[in-house]
Protein backbone atom coordinates (compact mmCIF):
# COMPACT_ATOMS: atom_id res chain seq x y z
CA UNK A 1 0.00 0.00 0.00
CA UNK A 2 0.97 3.57 -0.78
CA UNK A 3 1.87 5.71 2.19
CA UNK A 4 -1.20 7.51 1.61
CA UNK A 5 -3.16 4.60 1.80
CA UNK A 6 -2.16 3.51 5.50
CA UNK A 7 -2.57 5.11 8.33
CA UNK A 8 0.05 7.41 9.40
CA UNK A 9 1.20 9.18 12.66
CA UNK A 10 3.72 11.58 14.40
CA UNK A 11 6.54 10.86 16.00
CA UNK A 12 5.47 11.32 19.93
CA UNK A 13 5.73 10.45 23.26
CA UNK A 14 3.45 8.88 25.70
CA UNK A 15 2.92 11.92 28.11
CA UNK A 16 6.00 12.94 26.93
CA UNK A 17 8.02 10.33 28.68
CA UNK A 18 11.67 10.67 28.33
CA UNK A 19 11.54 14.73 29.72
CA UNK A 20 10.95 13.88 33.11
CA UNK A 21 11.94 10.07 34.32
CA UNK A 22 11.72 7.89 32.11
CA UNK A 23 8.78 4.85 32.73
CA UNK A 24 8.80 1.53 30.95
CA UNK A 25 5.61 1.61 28.66
CA UNK A 26 5.39 -2.28 28.87
CA UNK A 27 2.72 -3.09 31.72
CA UNK A 28 2.39 -6.78 31.92
CA UNK A 29 3.48 -9.82 29.35
CA UNK A 30 0.92 -12.77 29.11
CA UNK A 31 2.98 -15.89 27.88
CA UNK A 32 0.13 -18.67 27.34
CA UNK A 33 0.96 -21.82 25.84
CA UNK A 34 0.13 -25.26 25.84
CA UNK A 35 2.25 -27.76 28.04
CA UNK A 36 2.19 -30.41 25.07
CA UNK A 37 2.05 -28.82 22.14
CA UNK A 38 5.05 -29.44 20.20
CA UNK A 39 5.24 -26.30 18.86
CA UNK A 40 4.96 -24.89 22.34
CA UNK A 41 8.57 -26.36 22.84
CA UNK A 42 10.62 -22.81 23.03
CA UNK A 43 7.58 -21.46 25.00
CA UNK A 44 7.87 -24.24 27.28
CA UNK A 45 12.34 -23.48 28.09
CA UNK A 46 11.97 -20.41 27.94
CA UNK A 47 9.63 -20.14 31.13
CA UNK A 48 12.44 -23.25 32.69
CA UNK A 49 15.55 -20.92 31.71
CA UNK A 50 14.93 -17.70 31.23
CA UNK A 51 11.84 -15.76 32.31
CA UNK A 52 13.28 -15.56 35.71
CA UNK A 53 16.20 -13.34 34.46
CA UNK A 54 14.03 -11.60 32.33
CA UNK A 55 11.58 -10.84 35.27
CA UNK A 56 14.76 -9.65 37.74
CA UNK A 57 15.94 -7.58 34.91
CA UNK A 58 12.82 -5.81 33.97
CA UNK A 59 10.86 -5.75 38.16
CA UNK A 60 8.68 -3.13 36.51
CA UNK A 61 7.03 -5.56 34.03
CA UNK A 62 4.59 -7.84 35.62
CA UNK A 63 4.91 -11.37 33.89
CA UNK A 64 2.26 -14.16 33.74
CA UNK A 65 2.86 -16.81 32.49
CA UNK A 66 -0.04 -19.56 32.18
CA UNK A 67 -0.52 -22.59 30.74
CA UNK A 68 -3.52 -23.78 29.23
CA UNK A 69 -3.80 -26.45 26.51
CA UNK A 70 -4.88 -26.39 23.19
CA UNK A 71 -3.98 -22.96 22.16
CA UNK A 72 -1.74 -21.29 20.12
CA UNK A 73 1.53 -19.95 22.06
CA UNK A 74 1.53 -16.40 22.13
CA UNK A 75 2.99 -13.39 24.12
CA UNK A 76 0.41 -10.81 25.41
CA UNK A 77 2.23 -7.44 25.77
CA UNK A 78 -0.08 -4.78 27.41
CA UNK A 79 1.22 -1.17 26.99
CA UNK A 80 0.62 1.96 29.43
CA UNK A 81 -1.58 4.17 27.08
CA UNK A 82 -3.78 0.98 26.43
CA UNK A 83 -2.83 -0.84 23.95
CA UNK A 84 -2.18 -4.81 23.96
CA UNK A 85 -0.33 -6.73 21.21
CA UNK A 86 -0.27 -10.21 20.65
CA UNK A 87 2.65 -12.23 19.19
CA UNK A 88 2.82 -15.81 18.03
CA UNK A 89 5.64 -17.45 19.25
CA UNK A 90 5.11 -20.84 17.78
CA UNK A 91 8.14 -22.74 16.69
CA UNK A 92 10.30 -20.29 18.31
CA UNK A 93 13.51 -21.07 19.67
CA UNK A 94 14.11 -20.00 23.91
CA UNK A 95 16.55 -17.14 22.90
CA UNK A 96 14.34 -15.82 20.11
CA UNK A 97 11.15 -15.51 22.34
CA UNK A 98 14.08 -13.40 24.80
CA UNK A 99 15.13 -11.32 21.92
CA UNK A 100 10.83 -10.56 21.49
CA UNK A 101 10.14 -9.98 24.93
CA UNK A 102 13.01 -7.79 25.32
CA UNK A 103 12.02 -5.57 22.63
CA UNK A 104 8.27 -5.48 23.24
CA UNK A 105 10.01 -4.52 26.49
CA UNK A 106 11.32 -1.32 25.31
CA UNK A 107 8.52 -0.23 23.03
CA UNK A 108 5.76 2.32 23.71
CA UNK A 109 2.13 1.38 23.46
CA UNK A 110 1.91 3.64 19.95
CA UNK A 111 0.54 2.18 16.96
CA UNK A 112 2.98 0.44 14.61
CA UNK A 113 2.38 2.63 11.59
CA UNK A 114 4.32 4.75 9.39
CA UNK A 115 5.90 7.12 10.86
CA UNK A 116 5.49 10.85 9.36
CA UNK A 117 9.16 12.46 10.02
CA UNK A 118 11.22 11.22 12.29
CA UNK A 119 12.10 14.07 14.53
CA UNK A 120 9.66 16.33 16.59
CA UNK A 121 9.47 19.62 18.37
CA UNK A 122 7.57 21.99 20.43
CA UNK A 123 9.38 25.40 19.54
CA UNK A 124 10.37 25.01 15.93
CA UNK A 125 11.95 28.53 16.05
CA UNK A 126 14.32 30.31 18.41
CA UNK A 127 14.34 33.61 16.11
CA UNK A 128 10.71 33.74 15.31
CA UNK A 129 9.01 32.22 12.20
CA UNK A 130 10.05 34.41 9.31
CA UNK A 131 6.56 35.41 7.59
CA UNK A 132 6.62 37.66 4.39
CA UNK A 133 7.04 40.95 6.53
CA UNK A 134 9.82 39.97 8.13
CA UNK A 135 12.68 41.63 6.56
CA UNK A 136 10.81 44.18 4.68
CA UNK A 137 10.96 48.23 6.14
CA UNK A 138 7.77 48.82 8.33
CA UNK A 139 5.26 52.02 7.56
CA UNK A 140 7.50 54.12 9.67
CA UNK A 141 10.42 53.71 7.93
CA UNK A 142 9.44 54.64 4.63
CA UNK A 143 9.26 58.10 3.40
CA UNK A 144 6.95 58.90 0.29
CA UNK A 145 4.73 61.89 -0.92
CA UNK A 146 1.39 59.82 -0.01
CA UNK A 147 2.75 58.84 3.97
CA UNK A 148 1.55 61.93 5.93
CA UNK A 149 4.13 62.21 9.29
CA UNK A 150 2.55 60.74 12.04
CA UNK B 1 -9.24 -5.09 34.60
CA UNK B 2 -9.03 -7.38 37.59
CA UNK B 3 -12.26 -9.41 35.88
CA UNK B 4 -9.94 -10.13 33.05
CA UNK B 5 -7.62 -13.19 33.40
CA UNK B 6 -4.65 -12.78 34.63
CA UNK B 7 -4.19 -10.54 37.25
CA UNK B 8 -2.18 -10.09 40.59
CA UNK B 9 -3.12 -7.12 42.54
CA UNK B 10 0.26 -7.89 45.11
CA UNK B 11 2.52 -8.35 41.87
CA UNK B 12 1.05 -4.84 39.90
CA UNK B 13 1.52 -2.83 42.66
CA UNK B 14 5.12 -4.03 43.03
CA UNK B 15 5.58 -3.65 39.56
CA UNK B 16 3.79 0.13 39.51
CA UNK B 17 6.29 1.45 42.42
CA UNK B 18 9.36 0.00 40.06
CA UNK B 19 8.05 1.75 37.41
CA UNK B 20 8.34 5.27 38.61
CA UNK B 21 11.77 4.52 40.45
CA UNK B 22 10.21 4.95 43.71
CA UNK B 23 9.96 3.35 47.05
CA UNK B 24 6.54 3.36 48.22
CA UNK B 25 5.82 1.79 51.33
CA UNK B 26 3.20 -0.70 50.03
CA UNK B 27 0.78 -0.52 52.60
CA UNK B 28 0.53 3.37 52.13
CA UNK B 29 0.53 2.72 48.37
CA UNK B 30 -2.41 0.13 48.66
CA UNK B 31 -4.66 2.82 51.16
CA UNK B 32 -3.63 5.30 48.28
CA UNK B 33 -6.17 3.29 45.52
CA UNK B 34 -8.82 2.75 47.82
CA UNK B 35 -11.27 4.96 47.37
CA UNK B 36 -14.82 5.73 49.33
CA UNK B 37 -17.35 4.64 46.96
CA UNK B 38 -15.84 1.56 46.31
CA UNK B 39 -16.08 0.82 51.08
CA UNK B 40 -19.49 1.46 51.29
CA UNK B 41 -20.78 -0.09 47.53
CA UNK B 42 -18.18 -3.62 48.95
CA UNK B 43 -19.63 -3.03 52.64
CA UNK B 44 -23.45 -3.19 50.73
CA UNK B 45 -22.48 -5.89 48.66
CA UNK B 46 -21.19 -7.99 51.63
CA UNK B 47 -24.86 -6.84 53.56
CA UNK B 48 -26.80 -8.32 50.68
CA UNK B 49 -24.49 -12.11 50.86
CA UNK B 50 -25.98 -12.08 54.10
CA UNK B 51 -22.76 -11.53 56.39
CA UNK B 52 -23.50 -9.85 59.43
CA UNK B 53 -22.78 -6.18 60.14
CA UNK B 54 -19.61 -6.52 62.07
CA UNK B 55 -18.39 -9.19 59.33
CA UNK B 56 -19.41 -6.98 56.65
CA UNK B 57 -17.31 -4.19 57.64
CA UNK B 58 -14.09 -3.68 55.98
CA UNK B 59 -10.79 -2.82 58.05
CA UNK B 60 -9.95 -0.25 54.92
CA UNK B 61 -9.15 2.86 55.48
CA UNK B 62 -9.79 5.04 52.12
CA UNK B 63 -7.30 7.97 50.50
CA UNK B 64 -9.16 10.95 51.38
CA UNK B 65 -7.04 12.05 53.89
CA UNK B 66 -3.91 11.17 51.21
CA UNK B 67 -5.58 12.83 48.54
CA UNK B 68 -5.30 16.13 50.42
CA UNK B 69 -1.98 15.82 51.48
CA UNK B 70 -0.77 15.19 47.66
CA UNK B 71 -2.97 17.96 46.45
CA UNK B 72 -1.82 20.55 48.64
CA UNK B 73 1.61 19.42 48.77
CA UNK B 74 1.66 19.52 44.65
CA UNK B 75 0.10 22.97 44.48
CA UNK B 76 2.43 24.76 46.76
CA UNK B 77 5.61 23.26 45.34
CA UNK B 78 4.22 23.98 42.09
CA UNK B 79 3.62 27.78 42.85
CA UNK B 80 7.01 27.57 44.20
CA UNK B 81 8.60 26.31 41.17
CA UNK B 82 6.78 28.92 39.20
CA UNK B 83 7.60 31.55 41.49
CA UNK B 84 11.58 30.65 41.28
CA UNK B 85 11.23 30.23 37.33
CA UNK B 86 9.73 33.09 36.39
CA UNK B 87 9.70 35.28 39.04
CA UNK B 88 7.62 38.14 36.88
CA UNK B 89 4.71 36.41 36.77
CA UNK B 90 2.23 37.76 39.17
CA UNK B 91 0.42 35.90 41.29
CA UNK B 92 -2.15 35.33 39.50
CA UNK B 93 -0.77 33.94 36.36
CA UNK B 94 1.28 31.40 38.81
CA UNK B 95 -2.94 30.47 40.30
CA UNK B 96 -4.03 30.06 36.77
CA UNK B 97 -0.91 27.79 35.99
CA UNK B 98 -1.30 25.71 39.09
CA UNK B 99 -5.08 25.20 38.51
CA UNK B 100 -4.60 24.22 35.02
CA UNK B 101 -1.81 21.45 36.29
CA UNK B 102 -3.86 20.34 38.90
CA UNK B 103 -6.88 20.42 36.57
CA UNK B 104 -9.34 17.16 36.63
CA UNK B 105 -8.83 16.73 32.53
CA UNK B 106 -4.79 17.05 33.06
CA UNK B 107 -4.62 14.97 36.08
CA UNK B 108 -6.77 11.96 34.87
CA UNK B 109 -4.93 11.82 31.29
CA UNK B 110 -1.56 11.33 33.41
CA UNK B 111 -3.26 8.71 35.92
CA UNK B 112 -4.51 6.86 33.06
CA UNK B 113 -1.05 6.75 30.83
CA UNK B 114 0.64 5.62 34.19
CA UNK B 115 -2.32 2.53 34.52
CA UNK B 116 -4.23 4.54 37.80
CA UNK B 117 -7.14 3.15 36.69
CA UNK B 118 -6.21 -0.41 36.48
CA UNK B 119 -5.11 -0.51 40.42
CA UNK B 120 -7.74 1.87 41.43
CA UNK B 121 -10.29 0.49 43.94
CA UNK B 122 -13.93 1.96 42.72
CA UNK B 123 -17.60 1.43 42.51
CA UNK B 124 -17.92 2.38 38.71
CA UNK B 125 -16.06 1.44 36.01
CA UNK B 126 -14.62 3.21 33.76
CA UNK B 127 -12.82 5.49 36.64
CA UNK B 128 -15.24 8.88 36.37
CA UNK B 129 -11.76 11.21 35.97
CA UNK B 130 -12.31 13.29 39.53
CA UNK B 131 -11.70 9.40 41.37
CA UNK B 132 -8.61 9.15 38.93
CA UNK B 133 -7.60 12.49 40.45
CA UNK B 134 -8.26 12.33 43.56
CA UNK B 135 -6.15 8.86 43.43
CA UNK B 136 -3.77 10.22 41.87
CA UNK B 137 -2.78 12.69 44.45
CA UNK B 138 -3.72 9.91 47.25
CA UNK B 139 -0.87 8.35 45.75
CA UNK B 140 1.11 11.51 45.49
CA UNK B 141 0.47 11.93 49.75
CA UNK B 142 1.40 8.05 50.00
CA UNK B 143 4.74 8.99 48.20
CA UNK B 144 5.24 11.90 50.29
CA UNK B 145 4.73 9.83 53.62
CA UNK B 146 7.03 7.33 52.41
CA UNK B 147 9.76 9.21 50.98
CA UNK B 148 9.64 12.51 52.04
CA UNK B 149 8.94 16.22 50.47
CA UNK B 150 12.32 16.53 48.36
CA UNK B 151 11.73 12.86 46.52
CA UNK B 152 7.60 13.71 45.87
CA UNK B 153 8.89 17.14 44.61
CA UNK B 154 11.06 15.79 42.19
CA UNK B 155 7.97 13.48 41.43
CA UNK B 156 5.77 16.17 41.18
CA UNK B 157 8.09 17.99 38.96
CA UNK B 158 9.01 15.01 36.56
CA UNK B 159 5.17 14.26 35.92
CA UNK B 160 3.27 17.96 35.75
CA UNK B 161 5.56 20.10 34.23
CA UNK B 162 6.45 18.27 30.78
CA UNK B 163 2.77 19.22 30.08
CA UNK B 164 3.44 22.83 29.92
CA UNK B 165 5.50 21.98 26.92
CA UNK B 166 4.24 23.33 23.60
CA UNK B 167 1.38 25.32 25.88
CA UNK B 168 1.32 29.22 25.64
CA UNK B 169 0.97 31.24 28.37
CA UNK B 170 -2.37 33.06 27.67
CA UNK B 171 -3.82 29.83 26.11
CA UNK B 172 -3.70 28.82 30.05
CA UNK B 173 -4.42 31.85 32.14
CA UNK B 174 -7.37 33.71 30.88
CA UNK B 175 -6.83 37.66 30.55
CA UNK B 176 -9.74 39.80 29.17
CA UNK B 177 -7.82 42.78 29.05
CA UNK B 178 -4.12 42.71 28.28
CA UNK B 179 -3.58 46.53 27.39
CA UNK B 180 -5.03 47.69 30.71
CA UNK B 181 -2.66 44.62 32.63
CA UNK B 182 0.70 45.55 30.61
CA UNK B 183 -0.23 49.50 31.44
CA UNK B 184 0.15 48.39 35.22
CA UNK B 185 3.18 46.10 34.60
CA UNK B 186 5.11 48.82 32.89
CA UNK B 187 3.80 51.43 35.58
CA UNK B 188 5.13 48.97 38.15
CA UNK B 189 8.54 49.26 36.75
CA UNK B 190 8.40 52.77 35.99
CA UNK B 191 8.33 53.31 32.50
CA UNK B 192 6.05 55.15 29.91
CA UNK B 193 3.11 53.88 29.33
CA UNK B 194 3.05 52.29 25.66
CA UNK B 195 2.14 54.19 22.66
CA UNK B 196 0.48 52.11 19.53
CA UNK B 197 2.14 52.31 16.31
CA UNK B 198 0.58 50.80 12.51
CA UNK B 199 4.43 49.56 11.83
CA UNK B 200 2.61 46.98 8.72
CA UNK B 201 0.16 46.90 7.28
CA UNK B 202 -1.02 44.56 4.05
CA UNK B 203 -4.53 44.49 2.14
CA UNK B 204 -6.53 47.44 3.77
CA UNK B 205 -9.06 47.47 1.66
CA UNK B 206 -9.74 44.02 1.80
CA UNK B 207 -11.77 41.23 2.93
CA UNK B 208 -8.35 40.14 5.10
CA UNK B 209 -6.52 43.24 6.07
CA UNK B 210 -3.42 42.31 8.26
CA UNK B 211 -2.39 44.82 10.23
CA UNK B 212 1.50 44.52 12.38
CA UNK B 213 0.53 46.89 15.21
CA UNK B 214 4.25 47.76 17.65
CA UNK B 215 3.72 49.14 21.23
CA UNK B 216 6.52 51.86 22.04
CA UNK B 217 7.82 53.04 25.14
CA UNK B 218 10.03 56.32 25.12
CA UNK B 219 10.17 55.75 21.23
CA UNK B 220 11.40 52.61 21.96
CA UNK B 221 9.58 49.21 20.75
CA UNK B 222 8.58 46.57 22.79
CA UNK B 223 6.69 44.63 21.37
CA UNK B 224 5.15 43.94 17.68
CA UNK B 225 1.85 41.94 17.54
CA UNK B 226 -0.54 40.98 14.21
CA UNK B 227 -4.23 41.10 13.95
CA UNK B 228 -6.71 41.02 11.81
CA UNK B 229 -8.47 44.66 12.73
CA UNK B 230 -6.11 47.55 14.11
CA UNK B 231 -7.89 46.71 17.48
CA UNK B 232 -7.34 43.15 17.35
CA UNK B 233 -3.65 44.19 15.92
CA UNK B 234 -3.08 46.01 19.28
CA UNK B 235 -4.11 43.31 21.94
CA UNK B 236 -2.21 41.03 20.54
CA UNK B 237 0.83 43.15 20.52
CA UNK B 238 0.25 44.02 24.20
CA UNK B 239 0.02 40.07 24.87
CA UNK B 240 3.43 39.92 23.10
CA UNK B 241 4.28 42.69 25.40
CA UNK B 242 3.73 40.49 28.16
CA UNK B 243 4.61 37.78 27.30
CA UNK B 244 8.21 39.32 27.16
CA UNK B 245 7.97 40.61 30.44
CA UNK B 246 7.00 37.90 32.21
CA UNK B 247 9.75 35.82 30.13
CA UNK B 248 7.39 33.07 29.04
CA UNK B 249 7.53 33.70 25.19
CA UNK B 250 8.17 30.48 23.12
CA UNK B 251 12.16 30.86 22.96
CA UNK B 252 12.75 31.06 26.42
CA UNK B 253 15.36 28.36 28.06
CA UNK B 254 13.35 24.87 28.65
CA UNK B 255 12.74 23.48 32.10
CA UNK B 256 15.72 22.21 34.08
CA UNK B 257 15.21 18.53 35.06
CA UNK B 258 19.21 17.76 35.81
CA UNK B 259 19.25 18.77 39.20
CA UNK B 260 17.50 17.99 42.00
CA UNK B 261 15.53 21.46 43.80
CA UNK B 262 17.90 22.12 46.70
CA UNK B 263 15.76 22.16 49.73
CA UNK B 264 11.62 22.00 50.41
CA UNK B 265 11.41 25.58 52.34
CA UNK B 266 13.88 26.73 49.83
CA UNK B 267 15.56 29.07 47.69
CA UNK B 268 13.88 30.64 44.47
CA UNK B 269 16.94 31.83 43.17
CA UNK B 270 17.23 28.70 40.96
CA UNK B 271 19.21 30.82 38.09
CA UNK B 272 18.65 28.22 35.40
CA UNK B 273 15.22 28.21 34.82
Amino acid sequence: MTGRGSPSRFLAAVLHNGVGRYVRQLQRLQLLFSPTAADARGARQFVEEEALDFARRHPDVVLYVSPCTGLAPRLLAEYLNGTVREELIASKTSEEIMQLATKLAGQSGLDIIRIRKPFHTDNPSVQGQWHPLTNKPSVLNVRGPCLQPQ
Amino acid sequence: RSEKPNWDYQAEIQAFSHRLHENFSLDLLKTAFVNSCYVESEEARRQELGLDKEAAALNLQDNSKLAEQGMSFSRSYLTQCFEGAYPALPAKGIGALVDFLTSQELVSYVAQNLSIQDLTLCKEFPVPPNVLQRTFFAVIGALLNSSGPEKTGIFVRDFFIPELIGKDLFEIWEVVNPMGLLVEELTKRNISSPEPRITRQLGVSTVLPLYFVGLYCDKKIIAEGPGETLLAAEEEAARVALRKLYGYTENRRPWDYSRPKQGFAADKAIGSN
